[in-house]
This record gives structure tokens, C-alpha cells and sequence, in this order.
């Protein structure tokens, strides 16, 4: 078959291989792409190529997700079949594609399926990708023999004799202490350090890596190497692994427990045990005992402790704090075991490549994953770490363009000499910003966009690396200055063409800021990682250095608190001091007097040892702490150590007015009802309420609509009505008949992994030229309708406990966007008090419900995560209050059903209503739904129609999941995801809720048995809510809740809450509903922001900004 | 050329006794284990042999030697520095002849109809070049030995062509050096205990006691490393089985061994089943 796709992927020729697919299809019909699309999938499925199979996967996904959806002649309903989705879950997409494939063919190409096809696709290429990395790591020579180790007799590996070693004067053993500083990336290598891109391009994978020491600034004295991990003989058969950093230590005595990587904290330390093949990664589920592997590596009674400690370096550094200790515990673990010839010192090259595969194998085995060239700490000073083309006897030979693991050139004199080496220590001041953020969605754009060779990434892709040329010349030439320009030409220039989400509206205040203060001396800004906002690098004239470091302290903290509802910060910012290490990863043996952990070790592990009685301290630890105790007195490293110690003996008593206090402050400030609280406390305890107890009973008949139960404005053309209605619509705008509220009492947990943030607030996405927040956009639409109908809009922001105080400050500062009409705040009346989880609930959401099952380690990883929150769950108490956070944390807003029943009770709408007598009708909109404006035709068509609340509902996409439009009992209603009896029944539904809302107020108060001069008397308010509440199901659901601790670390806890939802106001028999089918484009919610992307790509956020209207 | 040389090490301070000891011979004789490996040295030519003994060893060794006293040239070393240096003091002994070079601690059992030092000498001869005898050996024993890459010589099933030598590597270090074409996965070529060697192998251990740090002890891989990129030098897979006599049971085991390939192994076998059957289980 004639295929121009399968031409481009197979083409030798740079030119038509490097094509895009974009540009294709632009010209291509529905019934084109269609062939193409049977060709490619023929095509993927007979290739040997790995490289022509992930590219064909991509493309296949593209065209389903962003191509045949737009062409003429694509129906926008659809099915898609359960059974495709169920498989898609299990993570069989071969098999899924297979039935999402069937259905195309027989009931013919759509929107719905295209989106399933996408996914699968989507997924599919991702899947390749990854097993391939893993096929690579497990057959890298010197890896291999550790998948073949079956019993604890197999294992060749013995402690070097100089480990067994005793102290003559207290039969101590020696200590193996390796240091390793982490790495930074100079010019920011545009993610090309990303395994799959560079085996699929080894030539565009370069990366100039530089090994530092660092201090945070204000807190430590000097710069050394921040990673530290030690190794020593104990005279117990256990596996005792401490992490200092996290305060966290166990002793493991069986063989599963080192694999189960989530139990604890201590998943790095085990990872770093198993690739360094003490515990080889074949022993799992052997059985066998890990007494007997000790016996045979260590000696008999004999065990290993090993101890982690990255001095309190922040997480979320973007200095690849991470693998470089998983570096350094491996290379320690190693050096232990004669895998390298240097005990002591530096080591040799083909060393430090050694580690370097066992490190990413570590990773790989405890399911994370970073770059190749995050492990660049090894190594010593600066180097150009380049993708290697595979070559003979590797064993990606054949099967991708590039080897697994990269090529490191230590940059010598004539590449960098000392000077610049010496200006650029003088010129940078290196940050931590505070926000801690998921990269792992942009990582997976960025692969799909390298692939695609979509156009503009592609060309941004050439110019990045013409950039490094020009830091590399910068260097060789002591011009520390161009280096600067360099690096803010990246990250204004390709990196945010190529991903725009890499810049925030923090980084881009923060600049700014800069720039005003420091003006030409300001050289410039440089990204770390694989996003900004954590670590970041700021390059000054060097006689600047020092004021700069002050006052990016100061705006770092000014900003923050200017942001901090609403961008994710994990932590206070902080400057760092660095040097550039000349040694790469370094060991010592420590003997006799010498042979001591870190102070934070004894901090952490002494005051256990005190508290024993001293004649069951064995001999050792007893030596040990003789040690310990002359060195507290002699060693100024040990100052205060004596103090610490007390504190830790004897913690010091709760201060009053603590957390408890504020918690029940602000409960009682929000409106806290307790006795609701203690009955859903007792139903969830009897099982009488839960996750299985939201659900209809399953005999409940669930039918899809019919066309006469909606009217479809989807189309541009259809229905007939629609002139008049707009006209209708028209004239009510022109006569002030209609306000918005914008629903914004949420924290957004999808968005920021529950970190808390005011969703409202977050600026999600550059348009107009800025950053903007959710809100901005909604008054820019607002602002724009008003103009256009001459009559200013009003707009209601509903907020809770946790947005109003924010939002209310947020838009005070910003003077309300310069918002033309009333603005009003609305602020909530209710809110609840998070509970624990039950067991059976956790259980139910894991167990029962249909998960998308990960890649096989990380599926363990996460299955062993979960094993230890229900596990916490049980101990802390299933039911009891959750309190165990900041108080706005555990608070929660108790769903949306309550937003309009507040615009009652706190006056808002009665205010309005005085001011406004005309107002007849409110627009209500999740903050989230970007798309959605006061639309004339909408408002008309609602108005025709008559009914109390006209919904706005989409067709089904693949995503969009959580309940539909249904025939229930055969009355159309909303249902809600969570009342589902099976998860099928909404597999059947056509239309997707976007809870978008017109509401007519005479005929709501009338629902709520008010009249317009009630709304005044708030007893009788309070009296008709609490009335509906009672008609109105409640929801158990669950949440994930960010509890911040440390350096920037972060847990997370799912909790549950109750919910009242508004979409089941269409169940009671007494409100008159109608239903419209709107454009995707209007209806879409942005709930992840893993979406952004797309929703870049496919024309949405163009969609969007025309309709808006910026007041700057 | 020709092999009428042999050197065998019996220096090692642990190992100074396990000559010494007595089995019973496929020929159903009662000898010590040095005339065993005697037997062997002289089955393959060697008509000098120079044995590397402690001070003060000789008298105890040649009454071991019982009929091969007469063809032994006792060489001392003076002070243990390691298998390397046990070797180096035969120097003078060895002089510009090739040799066969077989350890004290080791008894072999040929699988086919000519012994194992036969099988090792026929080849040397054959290609006029140093040939070590050697083993696939599973990864997880391979610390125990010094151990080869290189690959296998065209035709020939068991003679390889050895490129590296490295002394007991751990398996990340075999893994990246030291695959041989054709093994099974895991499985390396380790020493057999015996090795024929040109006299060059003396310069080449002389090189490497230069390079010695104070207190190293000098081992025969490194010396064989370079012999592989000075020379050509080859390894045979021998067809046999050795046995040290050093580890625990190993004597036990090399008599079974012995007496299973000899004249009394329906004897030995009629026994050890009396013993299974006898022998009461264990709760």
C-alpha cells in the first residue's frame, strides 16, 4: 500500500524523515486520513524497527487526537465500547485498539472512538518506549548476571577483607564513606537527556553537565559535596538502612521487604542494595532468606548498615539530588563488594559508567526514572555528556538509533579553562524557588513532540542546540557574559516554544524583577531541569554577586507570598553557595576513632540507643558511643550536639493556640456543622455510608438520552431556532437580565496533586501575551459580553473557606482586572471537617473500581504505597477527624450543590437582586470550564425553553469521565459518576456534563418555597436550604491531600469528605430541566494539567482568547 | 615443540600439607596426592620436574614422591609473596624451555582416554604456544578463579583463542570483558589448575613484580594478561574434572572421584548404597 506516513517514517533521508505530521494532514480529507491510519497500524504491527513502531504509534495517535476530530464529516457522538476501556485499563492495548478498531468499522469513524483510538495509541508508544529502556538497562553488560541470581548459593559477590577489618582497641568495623556532589545542567539540554529521545537521536542529545558542591546559603559554611552515603559491617544478620534526611531507619530481615520500595522512606537505599547487586534483583520472590544471602556476602551473623544523607538539600532542587545519591550509594555498595577495583579515592571511568547503569537500573527497579545525565555528579568537574549512536556489540543494535547509555568528555583546560571556571562561581547565584512540581507530563510532551517532529518544536529543537555550541565556545573563550545571554535566549526562545509550560508566572515576576533591580548587570537567567520555578540559576556581573544574592532572597519570599495560594510551593526559597567539584564521586575508609556517621545519624539514632538499657547495647554500639561521646566533645563539626540530643531525649510540650486551636477556630468561623459531622462519622463506621453506598442500586434502569431530549447546538448550522434565540439572548444582555458565577471554592486537587492552592487563582496558561489566572479569564469573557451587548456584566465569584480571603486579596491587589461591572464575592456558609479513611473504602476505590494499572514497577511500587495507607489508615483510626495537617488542609469544601444556596443565605443575591430588579438569570460555571461565556443564543435558548435550569452538556470523549446525561427510571437527569452502579452504564451515555448552568431565578426560589422578599430573612433561608439539603443524596468521596514536611518533602494522603453535588438537582421532580448540547470547545474542563498541551494544540486556547477581552 | 619440563607450586603456607596426604588410585594403590599429580606431569612427558616448596619442605616431599623422587628439582621460596612469585622462583629451574605447570592443591580425572595433562600438552605442542587448560565455569563461582575472555578458535570446539585474563573478576567485571562466544549465558572460562607455558611467562612475571606495591602478593593472571598481547596463547577446554583438595571435603570428594573412574568402583558404589540404605532417616 501507497502510504506518504509510512514514506516519512522509513525514509532515510533526513529531510522527508524529519517531515511533519502536521503538516499532512492539514491538507488531508477524513477519508485519507482513515487510509493512512489502516496503513500505519498494518504497518506498526508487522515492523521489526522499534524506532519505525513508536513513530507510527505516535503518529496514529496524533491524527485520532488532533486530526480526524476537526475533519468535515466526523461525527461528534459516538460509543465507545466498555470492553476497549477495561483492556486500556489492564494496560492490553494491543487488545484495545483491536476492539476500539472494530467499532469504528462498524458503526463508523467519531469523535468518541478517535479519542479511545488516541488514547490507546497514546499509550501503546509510551509502553514500547519503556520496555525497551528496560530491555536496555537489563541487558547493559555487567547488569545482566543479577537477573540470573536465583538463591542466596548464586550469589558470586563477597565483602572486600578491608570492610571485615575489626579496630584492634574496640573490634569496631571500618566505615566506607563515599561523598558525591549533584550536577547541574548549563545550558538546559531541551529534555534531550530523555532516554527515549536519545536512543531515538543520539545526536541531538548533548548536555553540558557540571558537578558542584553546595551550601544553602545563610545556613551552611561552605560548599561541599551535598550527597553523602556510608557502608559498614554490624554484628547483626539485618539489612539496616537509615536515611538521616528523612529521619527515617529499619532493620530489615527478609528478602521481601527490600523490594517493597513504598513501605517507607527508605525506597532509594533498597533500590541502590538491589542494582548494586548485594540483594540482586533475581532474588525477589526466591523465597529464600536474606540471613543466608547476608551470610554468604557479608560473613556469618554478620549484616550491613548503610546510611543516606543529602544535608537537608531541599527536594525538587532540579540538581538531580536523587540519583546522584543513588549514585553514590551504589558506587559505595560496589566499591563494598570489589564490582570496583578503587576502595578508596575517585573512581576509574569505566567505573563510574558502571554506576552510572546500575544507577539508572535503581531507578528503573524502585518505578521513577530520571535522565541520563543525572547521574553526571560521578563524574568530576564540567563535561559534554552526548547520546551515542548503537554500534557493534551493543545490544540496542538494530533495534534503536542510540545506545542506552551516553558518552561523558570531561572538559579539559583548553575546553573550559580555570578562569571561566573561576567567573562562573563568581557570577552565578544558583536558587531554589520554593514550588515543587510534577514533571513527568512535560517530559512525556516533550517526547511526543520529538517524535512527531511536529514543526515548530522540531525547528526550536536545532536552534537549542546551536545553543549549547555557543555556551561551549562562550566557555572556551572566559565570555561568562554570552553564556548568560545564551541561556535566557533558551529558555525565552525554544524551550517554551517547544514547551511553554516550562516558564511560570512566578519565574517570568521573578526576572522581571531582577532585571528592574539590576539592569545591564543582570547577565542572565538559565532553567534547571525540566521545568522552572524550583531550581533555578541567575548570572550577574561578578562585582554584583553578592547584592544579588541578597535580594533575590528578598523577592524569592516577596513573590512567593505574593503567589503562594496560588502556585504550588513545596517550601521557603533559598540561595544556594556552590563550587564546581573537581573529583566526581570520592571515597574514604574511615578506621578506628575516625570510623563516625554523619552528626545527623547519632541525632537521629542515639537518643534510641539512650533510652536502652546500656547491658543490652551490644559491644559495638557501646564502642560506638564512646566514640561518639569524645568527638561531641573535641570535634567543632559536633557542636551542640549535646543540646540537639536533649531536645530529642525530652521534646518540649505543644505550645498553646497550636494547630488544634486553629482548626476549631476555623471551624466555627465557616459554619462547621457537628452533628452532620458525628452522623456521617457513625454511617461510614456501621458501612451504612461509603464509596459502594454512593451508587444506585444496580437494578436501576440507566438508558442513554434521545435526540428529542436535547437540543444540539454542537453543530454550526443546526437547529433552526437559532437566530431567534440569539435575539432573545440579546436583548436580555442588552437589559441586564443575566449575571455569571464563577465557582471557585476549590483547591484544584487534580491540578496540583492536592497541594492546596486556590484554582482560581493558579495562572495556568499564557494568553494575550501573559500569564493568566482561571479568574482573569472569566472577566476577560464577562468583560467582552458586556461590551458587546453595552451593558456590564455582573459577576459573582462563589468562594469558601479556603479561596475567599485569597481571592478576595488576590483581586483587591489587581483591582479587580479592572473589571467594568459589579464583581462580587460569594462567599461560603458551609464546610466540613476531613475524616480518615476506611479501610473497606480504600479498598473499594483500589480494589473495586476500575484502575488504570501502571508499568510493572511502578504497579508495584504504587500496590505497596497503598499497602501502607490503608495500613496508616487502620492505626490512625478509621472515621476519626483528619488533623493531622495544616488546618486549611483539613477542611474541605462540601460540594457545589451549596454555592447557590449560599448566594442565598450570605446575600449576595438579595443585594443584586435590589440593585438590579431586572436580573432574571444567572450563568453558573465550574472555574475550570474555560470555554464557557455568556453565550446570546444560549441565554436565548434557555429563555424559550422555559425551565428553571438549562444544562450544558458535551458529547463523550474517552476523558471525560463522571457521569452523564441519562434516562434514570426514564426521567432524563444528570448522574453523577459516583452513583453509577456500574461502571459500563456510562459507557452508554452519549453526553458528558459540563455542569455549566442557566439558571432562572423566580422559578429557584420558587424550588426553595422563597419568595423575593424572603431572601431578607435569614431564618427563613436557612430553613428552606436545610429543607433541599435533605432531598439531596450525599456523596463519601476521596481526595488526595498534600501534608508538607522536611526540605520541600511532600506526602500524600488520601482522605474522605462528603459531597452534595448540584447536577442532582435534576432528580427532584420539582425543578424543570432542559439540556443543550454545546461545542466541545465551550464545554471542556481543565481538571489536569497534563491536558494543557493538547488543549494548546488543538485550538482550544485560540478558542478561548477569542473570546476574550484583557483590560491590559 | 617439546614438553619435558614440569613445575608444580606447593608453597603456599595453608597448602604445605595437602600433598602430602594419602587416596587410593584408579589402580586401586594407596599413594599421597603429590604422587598423583606426579603421575600425571610425567604421563605428559615432563621428565624434570621442578616442585616449589617452603624451606625445610624437601625431605617430607621427596618421601611423598616415592618412585619420582629422582626426576624432582626442589626450588624454595623464601618467603610467601603470592602464586605469581611461587612460579618466578622456578625460574633458573625452567630456564628457556617451555613447561607444564600444574598446583599441588588440585587432582584431575580425565573424561577421555587421554589424561588431562596429555590433552594439554598435545595441544601446546601441536600449536608451539602457551595453552592454559580451562573450564566453563557458572558466574557464581567464578570469584574463586582467575578467568578468561577471548574467543574460539575456528574449527576447533574446545581451543580458544585468550585475549584477557583477570583474577577471580566479580561477575559486573566478567560481564564486560570477559564473554566468550558460544558459552552459556553465566558461564565463564576458568583456570583448570594446568597450563603448558612458553619461558616468556617468567620475563612477564618479572615485569609484574617491578609493578608490585610493598605487601601485594603477585598472582599468575596478571602475567598472563600480558602474555596474551605479547604472544599468541591459547586455552583448552580439558576434558576432565578437577578437584581441590584444599576445600572442605575436598579430599573425600577427589577420592570418590577416583575411585568411581578406577578398578573398585563397584566396590566403592556397592558400599555407599549399603551406607545410604543403612542409615536411618531423620525424624
Amino acid at each position: 500500500m501507497s502510504s506518504e506516513l509510512i514514506r516519512i517514517i522509513t525514509a532515510q533521508e533526513p529531510e522527508v524523515r524529519d517531515r511533519s505530521l502536521d503538516a499532512f494532514c492539514q491538507d488531508a480529507s477524513l477519508a485519507q486520513l482513515l487510509v493512512e491510519c489502516e496503513a500505519l497500524d498494518a504497518f506498526r504491527r508487522q515492523s521489526g524497527n522499534l524506532y519505525e513502531r513508536v513513530r507510527a504509534l505516535f503518529f496514529l495517535y496524533a491524527i485520532h487526537r488532533f486530526h480526524i476530530p476537526r475533519k468535515a464529516g466526523c461525527p461528534a457522538t459516538g460509543k465507545i465500547p466498555f470492553d476497549g476501556y477495561g483492556k486500556l485499563l489492564n494496560r492490553r492495548f494491543e487488545e484495545a485498539i483491536d476492539v476500539f478498531l472494530t467499532a469504528q468499522h462498524h458503526e463508523g469513524p467519531s469523535d468518541p472512538i478517535s479519542s479511545a483510538l488516541a488514547a490507546a495509541y497514546h499509550d501503546l508508544g509510551f509502553q514500547t518506549l519503556a520496555n525497551q529502556v528496560r530491555r536496555s538497562v537489563r541487558s547493559v553488560r555487567g547488569n545482566q548476571w543479577m537477573f540470573r541470581v536465583g538463591h542466596p548459593a548464586d550469589q558470586p559477590l563477597r565483602l572486600r577483607p578491608e570492610l571485615l577489618q575489626r579496630s584492634a582497641s574496640d573490634g569496631s568495623f571500618p566505615i566506607l564513606a563515599e561523598t558525591t556532589p549533584v550536577r547541574m545542567d548549563l545550558t538546559h539540554s531541551a529534555w534531550s537527556d530523555i532516554f527515549f529521545l536519545g536512543m531515538d537521536y543520539p545526536q541531538g542529545a548533548r548536555v553540558l553537565n557540571i558537578s558542584i558542591d553546595l551550601a544553602v546559603r545563610g545556613r551552611d559554611a561552605a560548599p561541599k559535596p551535598p550527597v553523602e552515603a556510608y557502608l559498614r559491617v554490624i554484628d547483626e544478620p539485618v539489612l539496616r538502612l537509615v536515611s538521616v534526611d528523612l529521619a527515617a531507619h529499619a532493620d530489615i530481615t527478609n528478602l521481601p521487604e527490600v523490594f517493597d520500595f513504598a513501605k517507607d522512606y527508605l525506597g532509594l537505599l533498597k533500590a541502590a542494595v538491589i542494582a548494586s547487586g548485594i540483594v540482586p534483583p533475581g532474588l525477589e520472590g526466591s523465597g529464600r532468606t536474606l540471613a543466608e544471602l547476608l551470610s554468604r556476602v557479608v560473613g556469618p551473623g554478620l549484616g550491613l548498615e548503610i546510611v543516606s544523607s543529602v544535608n537537608n538539600i531541599p527536594k525538587g532542587s532540579r540538581l538531580a539530588v536523587s540519583t546522584n545519591l543513588l549514585g553514590s550509594l551504589t558506587s559505595a555498595c560496589m566499591r563494598a563488594t570489589g564490582q570496583a577495583k578503587s576502595l578508596t579515592g575517585p573512581l576509574r571511568e569505566e567505573e563510574r559508567r558502571l554506576v552510572a547503569a546500575r544507577a539508572i537500573l535503581g531507578e528503573w527497579i524502585g518505578g521513577s526514572g530520571g535522565g541520563w545525565q543525572d547521574s553526571g555528579g560521578v563524574w568530576p568537574g564540567m563535561k559534554l555528556i552526548t547520546g551515542a549512536p548503537a554500534c557493534e556489540g551493543d545490544p540496542e543494535l538494530g533495534v534503536s538509533r542510540g545506545r542506552l547509555l551516553p558518552t561523558h568528555k570531561i572538559l579539559d583546560q583548553r575546553d573550559a579553562p580555570e578562569s571561566v571556571r573561576q567567573h562562573l562561581q563568581e557570577s552565578l547565584v544558583l536558587v531554589h524557588g520554593g514550588m515543587a512540581q510534577n514533571v513527568g507530563p512535560i517530559l512525556e510532551m516533550v517526547t511526543e513532540k520529538y517524535l512527531l517532529r511536529s514543526g515548530p518544536e522540531w525547528e526550536a529543537r536545532g536552534k537549542a542546540i546551536g545553543i549549547l555550541d555557543r555556551i561551549l565556545g562562550a566557555l572556551a573563550t572566559d565570555n561568562v557574559r554570552d553564556v548568560g545571554a545564551a541561556t535566557t535566549e533558551n529558555f525565552f526562545g525554544p524551550l517554551q516554544a517547544i514547551i511553554p509550560w516550562a516558564s511560570t508566572h512566578y519565574t517570568e515576576t521573578l526576572i522581571a524583577r531582577v532585571r528592574e533591580k539590576f539592569g545591564a548587570d543582570f547577565w542572565g537567567f538559565w532553567m534547571l531541569g525540566g521545568m522552572s520555578g524550583g531550581g533555578m540559576g541567575f548570572i550577574f556581573a561578578p562585582q554584583r554577586k553578592q547584592a544579588a544574592q541578597d535580594f533575590l532572597q528578598e523577592v524569592m519570599s516577596r513573590t512567593k507570598r505574593e503567589l503562594q495560594n496560588a502556585l504550588p510551593f513545596a517550601m521557603e526559597p533559598v540561595v544556594y553557595n556552590f563550587a564546581i567539584n573537581p573529583h566526581g564521586t570520592f571515597a574514604r575508609l574511615l578506621n578506628g576513632d575516625d570510623a563516625l556517621l554523619p552528626p545527623g545519624y547519632y541525632a537521629f539514632m542515639a537518643p534510641q540507643w539512650l533510652r536502652t538499657d546500656p547491658r543490652q547495647l551490644g559491644p559495638l554500639r557501646r564502642a560506638e558511643l564512646d566514640r561518639f561521646g569524645a568527638a561531641c566533645r573535641g570535634d567543632p563539626a559536633l557542636a551542640g550536639m549535646v543540646e540537639t540530643l536533649f531536645d530529642r531525649l525530652l521534646p518540649r510540650g505543644r505550645t498553646s493556640g497550636g494547630t488544634t486551636q486553629s482548626l476549631s477556630e476555623l471551624l466555627t468561623e465557616h459554619g462547621f456543622d457537628n452533628s452532620q459531622h458525628e452522623q456521617i462519622r457513625l454511617d461510614l463506621k456501621n458501612g451504612r455510608t461509603g464509596l459502594s453506598q454512593n451508587r444506585l442500586p444496580p437494578a436501576t434502569p440507566i438508558h442513554d438520552v434521545r435526540p428529542e431530549d436535547v437540543v444540539d447546538l454542537s453543530e454550526p448550522d443546526r437547529p433552526d431556532g437559532r437566530e431567534q434565540w440569539r435575539q432573545l439572548g440579546t436583548r436580555a444582555l442588552r437589559e441586564g437580565e443575566v449575571a455569571v458565577v464563577s465557582l471557585a471554592a476549590g483547591a484544584g486537587s487534580r491540578w496540583t496533586q492536592g497541594a492546596g492552592v486556590v484554582k482560581a487563582l493558579h495562572p495556568f496558561c499564557k494568553l494575550g501575551g501573559r500569564h493568566r489566572t482561571f479568574i482573569e479569564v472569566h472577566l476577560a469573557k464577562s468583560r467582552r459580553v458586556g461590551r458587546l451587548h453595552g451593558a456590564a456584566l455582573p459577576h459573582l465569584i462563589a468562594t469558601s473557606y479556603l479561596t475567599h480571603e485569597p481571592i478576595e486579596s488576590f483581586l483587591a491587589a489587581r483591582e479587580g482586572y479592572q473589571y467594568p461591572g459589579p464583581l462580587v464575592l460569594s462567599p461560603g456558609r458551609t464546610v466540613g471537617l476531613r475524616m480518615v479513611p476506611t479501610a473497606r473504602d480504600l479498598r473499594f476505590a483500589w480494589e473495586e473500581m476500575p484502575q488504570k494499572r501502571l508499568d510493572e514497577q511502578q504497579q508495584k511500587v504504587r500496590d505497596s504505597l497503598r499497602a501502607a495507607l490503608i495500613g496508616w489508615a487502620q492505626r490512625t483510626g478509621e472515621a476519626t477527624d483528619y488533623t493531622d495537617n495544616l488546618p486549611s488542609q483539613c477542611l474541605h469544601p462540601v460540594g457545589h450543590w451549596f454555592e447557590i444556596p449560599n448566594l442565598l443565605r450570605n446575600g449576595v443575591l438579595d443585594r443584586l437582586l435590589g440593585e438590579r430588579p431586572q436580573l432574571k438569570h444567572l450563568m453558573l460555571h465550574n472555574i475550570d470550564t474555560v470555554g464557557a461565556d455568556v453565550d446570546p443564543t444560549l441565554l436565548g435558548l434557555h429563555q424559550a425553553g422555559g425551565s428553571c435550569l438549562t444544562f450544558e452538556v458535551i458529547t463523550r470523549r474517552l476523558e471525560d469521565r463522571g457521569g452523564g446525561l441519562a434516562r434514570v427510571n426514564d426521567r432524563v437527569r444528570l448522574l453523577e459518576g459516583l452513583a453509577m452502579p456500574r461502571e459500563e452504564d456510562e459507557f452508554a451515555l452519549s453526553y458528558y456534563n459540563t455542569m455549566t448552568t442557566w439558571i432562572d431565578i423566580p422559578q429557584l426560589l420558587d424550588v426553595f418555597g422563597l419568595k423575593r422578599d424572603e431572601l431578607s430573612d435569614a431564618d427563613k433561608v436557612a430553613a428552606s436550604i436545610r429543607n433541599m439539603a435533605t432531598k439531596m443524596p450525599t456523596y463519601i468521596t476521596l481526595k488526595d491531600v498534600k501534608k508538607r514536611w522536611g526540605h520541600g518533602q511532600e506526602d500524600v494522603f488520601p482522605v474522605a469528605q462528603f459531597e452534595k453535588l448540584w447536577g442532582d438537582m435534576t432528580a427532584l421532580p420539582e425543578v424543570s430541566c432542559a439540556y443543550a448540547v454545546v461545542p466541545r470547545m465551550r464545554g471542556q474542563q481543565l481538571k489536569d494539567q497534563a491536558q494543557l498541551d493538547a488543549w494548546l494544540r488543538d485550538g482550544s486556547a485560540a478558542f478561548v482568547e477569542s473570546l476574550c477581552e484583557w483590560d491590559s | 615443540m617439546k614438553i619435558r619440563k614440569a613445575v608444580i607450586t606447593a608453597a603456599a603456607p595453608s597448602q604445605r600439607a595437602l600433598p602430602l596426604q594419602s587416596l587410593v588410585d584408579r589402580d586401586g594403590v594407596q599413594k599421597s596426592a603429590l604422587r598423583i599429580i606426579l603421575e600425571e606431569a610425567a604421563s605428559a612427558g615432563a621428565e624434570e620436574i621442578g616442585l616449589v616448596i617452603n624451606p625445610g619442605d624437601q625431605k617430607a616431599y621427596s618421601e611423598a614422591a616415592g618412585d619420582f623422587a629422582s626426576r624432582l628439582h626442589f626450588v624454595e621460596q623464601p618467603n610467601a609473596r603470592g602464586y605469581g612469585h611461587a612460579l618466578r622462583c622456578a625460574r633458573a629451574f625452567v630456564g628457556n624451555d617451555p613447561f607444564l605447570h600444574l598446583v599441588s592443591d588440585h587432582l584431575y580425572v580425565s573424561r577421555a582416554a587421554t589424561r588431562c595433562a596429555q590433552q594439554l600438552v598435545r595441544v601446546a605442542e601441536a600449536e608451539s604456544c602457551s595453552v592454559s587448560g580451562v573450564q566453563p565455569t557458572r558466574e557464581n563461582e567464578i570469584t574463586y578463579y582467575g578467568t578468561l575472555g577471548g574467543r574460539r578458535v575456528h574449527g576447533q570446539n574446545q581451543l580458544y583463542e585468550v585475549e584477557n585474563v583477570i583474577e577471580k573478576p566479580t561477575p559486573t567485571e566478567a560481564e564486560q570483558t570477559l564473554i566468550v562466544p558460544g558459552l552459556r549465558a553465566g558461564n565463564y572460562l576458568c583456570f583448570f589448575g594446568m597450563h603448558v607455558l612458553t619461558p616468556s611467562v617468567m620475563g612477564l612475571l618479572e615485569e609484574c613484580m617491578r609493578d608490585l606495591a610493598a605487601g601485594d602478593r603477585l598472582q599468575l593472571s596478571p602475567a598472563l594478561a600480558k602474555l596474551a598481547t605479547r604472544e599468541r596463547y591459547l586455552a583448552l577446554d580439558v576434558q576432565g574434572a578437577r578437584y581441590n583438595i584444599g576445600v572442605r571435603y575436598g579430599l573425600l570428594f577427589a577420592q570418590l572421584a577416583l575411585s568411581f573412574d578406577g578398578n573398585d568402583r563397584d566396590e566403592i558404589l556397592t558400599q555407599m548404597v549399603e551406607l545410604l540404605a543403612s542409615r536411618e532417616r531423620s525424624a
